[in-house]
């Protein structure tokens, strides 16, 4: 417990750190920007419209297959510790587990889940 | 007091500490001055940077045509401060007079820039103002968090800037589709080259060719074999240089920066004894597997011979026609023009390495043969006649086709490997007095 | 240690790898440059630094600026709790708890977000594109790189760090699991977004999730991207390298040898391979790399028993 708090105070530190560096260095050299200096860059037009648009995720299905992987993740977690302790079964079990995952990396790669251009 | 006093030495620490380092340097080059930069950029005292907003000094580069450079003034405002503006072997620039003017080559560059440079960072130099006027160029109305508003989203009168509309894509859906013009002075695109492209997420919908920017054209040793008879030795040390060089600025976007800069050294003094050391070049551009992983995968970009049937692209996609083959000096050097098959991206860089070695092996046999001079010249991107386009501005024409579908990284490298020359050139006078 | 020495330790120990993996990356430039006769590979890294502190930041017309000012300290502090999860000498280590490589991986997961967000912030194209290039390749590359890391804890029968660097005693992770350190260096690479997998600040995007991005806020962020490489390297050091056990040198001098080698390996990596297509990612770290690593988990299992 006493490492997850010093992990925990680590983190905090140095995103309070640098946070505070950036904060410093706008002390240093204040940001007044007039509004063409604020214009985004895409090579000297301004741009008509926000960049913000609902981007089409081609790879969304990726992502549902991430998911389940993740959530295979999780229980290789534990399963990993204790893997020694019980022996061959879990081992049998876990490849049984992965084994049906991996159908749904073959069905995925079928119907074109992994290029989308 | 003191505390300021404190501040001001930490700034003057900061100074001296920077200008030991490289100058960020943004460059605007025209067509004449494009070599020139690329010798900038290996000095160590400069980096060419691919952003205004990692750059402290503007270098615009070159003669332009008349009239004002498109998107300068809008990049010059886009350079966070301490920023500067040099202006190198041109005229004085309309939109920014007080642009430095510097001429001469890239040693006297390089001296004033690290003097400038000093002084901008002592504090002894003003910074350059903002040349814009300080008004939106759409008025912010009403409250709305971070400019949200736009016609099917919210429902209600745009605030600032709108949101991207839908448009259909190939699958039939409404979504959105976010027209942007990507502009000529960016890096991920060969300069002057500008285009309003459709994007649906990071795949092209739709491509349109923007104007071209007026610049000087340069005359170099092919423009002048239009008239003059040239020795065959310049002639292919120059192409062997032109090809280094774009495949300098191509390795920069793939991500090979190191391998680019070293294909930019062997192009600054190139001779036909240089050709092991390309040939490791190349074979290490090989080995990064550039070709075969990268720019072989992907699927599109090809140009037929009927869009383009000369110069490297024309080759490259099987097409025989060389002008070389009609001359006789390269008739007794026994010339015989590399041709490539497929005509896509790998089969283009395959091509020009291949004609970079051949063009060395042609150098070093050709003695004191010379070649062309009656009006028609095979240059490096294609056949030049006098008076005639180049035969590659038909390319401009068929990049809509080309890139529509292509995801953008793909599209990048397509365009890259056609190596465009993007700019309008206007007529220039040759040193014999014609026009060209 | 507690948590003020934690913070100093690390800060320390980030800021001085990180300049050493600026002076790695400027030699090696040089050298496949075919540069000649340049001296100044150890000042660069803190001119450029200087520089950036003297220049002004900069904003863009509607961006989301809490967003903008918390990716890059969300980067360094991923950056620093992975470190810190990291044992460093037999005694000596900031925050190795039972479930080190959870937290290490974790950490790293959510550099994705961080990344994600430095380049939704600015409202601009060429940010907002590689935001969502290094989310799909994140995606793609968590899996094997989680699965990497889970065959070291076999032999271990823990999730510590410590345990596992412990287990390694009698042989190396390298030699026992070979396929593991392959696949961990590929997408660690992919994790601190370097060489062929610079997706998200890629050249082809005229800089990236960085194209809108100066002064300070540049510096930060080119500083916590290092510091993810070093902390990536350091866990391939104590998970595959055998961490701070060695013959002769202190354990700490052998953890420091074993981070730099593999820092050097990543960095060189960088200047020798272009970067890759971002479907040619995805699909590598589907069809390739998560069948590796499966193969490696239950070989690995299949020889520890």
């Amino acid at each position: 417990m006493a490492a997850l708090g010093s992990a925990l105070a680590v983190f905090l530190a140095t995103v309070l750190a640098v946070g505070a560096a950036k904060w410093a260095g706008d002390v240093l050299n204040p940001v007044t920007l007039t509004i063409p200096e604020r214009v985004p860059f895409a090579g000297g037009i301004p741009p008509d419209y926000h960049a913000w648009n609902r981007f089409h995720i081609r790879w969304y299905t990726m992502a549902l297959l991430f998911l389940a992987f993740d959530m295979e993740m999780v229980f290789m977690y534990p399963w990993a510790v204790v893997f020694i302790r019980e022996g061959l079964v879990s081992l049998v079990e876990m490849m049984m587990f992965i084994l049906i995952l991996l159908v749904g990396i073959v069905y995925t790669w079928r119907e074109r889940g992994f290029s989308w251009a | 007091m003191a505390r300021a006093r404190v501040f001001v030495g930490l700034k003057e620490t900061l100074g001296r500490l920077a200008r030991s380092g490289p100058i960020p340097v943004f460059a605007v080059t025209a067509a004449d001055a494009i070599n020139a930069v690329r010798d900038l950029g290996l000095r160590r005292e400069v980096e060419i940077v691919a952003t205004p907003r990692h750059a402290s000094v503007l270098l615009v580069a070159g003669r332009f045509g008349e009239g004002p450079i498109a998107g300068l003034s809008q990049i010059h405002d886009q350079l966070p401060l301490p920023r500067l503006t040099v202006r190198w072997n041109g005229e004085v620039l309309a939109e920014i007079p007080q642009a430095r003017l510097v001429a001469g080559d890239v040693v006297e560059l390089v001296d004033r820039l690290l003097a400038l440079d000093a002084e901008i960072l002592a504090g002894a130099l003003a910074s350059e103002s903002p040349l814009l006027p300080d008004v939106d160029a759409v008025e912010w109305r009403g409250v709305g968090p971070y400019g949200h508003g736009g016609s099917g989203m919210t429902g209600g009168t745009p605030f600032g800037r709108p949101l991207a509309d839908r448009a259909p894509d190939r699958d039939g859906l409404e979504l959105d589709q976010l027209p942007v013009s990507v502009g000529p002075w960016v890096g991920a695109l060969p300069a002057g080259l500008e285009l309003h492209v459709k994007l649906q997420g990071d795949l092209i919908q739709g491509v349109e060719v923007g104007p071209k920017v007026a610049v000087m054209a340069p005359v170099d040793a092919f423009v002048r074999a239009l008239d003059v008879p040239t020795p065959v030795k310049l002639l292919e040390v120059e192409r062997a240089r032109h090809h280094l060089r774009w495949l300098a600025d191509v390795l920069v976007v793939h991500g090979l920066s190191a391998l680019g800069l070293w294909a930019l050294r062997l192009a600054h003094d190139l001779s036909p004894s240089d050709r092991s050391e390309v040939e490791r070049l190349l074979s290490a551009v090989r080995k990064s597997g550039v070709i075969k992983l990268v720019v072989g995968r992907i699927r599109g970009g090809v140009v037929s011979p009927g869009v383009v049937g000369t110069g490297p692209i024309g080759r490259a996609a099987g097409s025989g026609d060389d002008a070389r083959l009609d001359d006789q000096s390269y008739q007794e050097l026994q010339f015989q023009p590399v041709i490539g098959e497929t005509g896509d991206t790998a089969a283009r860089w395959n091509q020009r390495m291949a004609e970079v070695v051949q063009s060395l092996d042609l150098a070093a046999r050709a003695e004191e043969r010379t070649a062309f001079g009656s009006g028609c010249v095979e240059g490096p991107r294609g056949l030049i006649v006098s008076k005639q386009p180049p035969a590659s501005a038909s390319l401009l024409e068929v990049l809509p086709t080309l890139l529509t579908g292509l995801e953008w990284g793909d599209a990048v490298s397509v365009v890259w490997s056609l190596d465009l020359d993007a700019f309008a050139t206007s007529v220039v006078l040759l040193p014999s007095g014609t026009e060209t | 240690m507690n948590a003020l020495a934690s913070v100093v330790f690390v800060a320390l120990v980030l800021l001085v790898a990180t300049y050493l993996v600026a002076v790695i990356d400027a030699t090696i430039m040089i050298r496949v440059s075919r540069g000649r006769g340049y001296t100044g590979v150890w000042m660069d890294p803190i001119a450029r630094a200087a520089r950036l502190m003297m220049q002004r930041g900069s904003r863009t017309e509607r961006p989301d600026l809490q967003v903008w000012f918390l990716a890059p300290a969300l980067l360094a502090g991923l950056g620093a709790v992975a470190l810190a999860s990291i044992p460093v000498a037999a005694a000596v280590h900031v925050a190795d708890n039972g479930a080190g490589i959870v937290l290490f991986g974790a950490a790293m997961l959510q550099v994705m977000v961080a990344v994600f967000l430095h380049g939704w912030a600015a409202n601009s194209v060429f940010p907002m594109l590689g935001a969502f290039r290094m989310a799909a390749a994140g995606m793609s590359m968590s899996i094997p790189f989680s699965l990497a890391l889970i065959t070291t804890a076999l032999p271990a029968e823990s999730l510590s760090v410590g345990a596992i660097i412990v287990s390694q005693e009698g042989l190396w992770n390298v030699v026992r699991q070979p396929l593991g350190l392959p696949v961990y260096l590929i997408t660690a690479l992919a994790f601190s977004f370097w060489g062929p997998m610079q997706l998200p600040d890629a050249a082809d995007l005229a800089g990236g999730t960085t194209a809108e991005i100066s002064g300070v806020a540049l510096l930060v962020w080119r500083v916590a991207r290092i510091g993810v490489l070093v902390a990536l390297s350091a866990m391939g050091a104590a998970a595959f390298l055998g961490g701070y056990l060695g013959p002769v040198l202190p354990g700490w001098l052998w953890m420091m040898v074993k981070t730099a080698g593999l820092a050097t390996v990543m960095v060189w990596s960088g200047h020798h391979f272009a970067r890759m297509r971002i479907e040619s990612v995805v699909f590598l770290g589907w069809t390739l790399l998560l069948p590796i690593a499966l193969v490696d988990v239950f070989l690995s299992g299949a020889l520890t028993l």
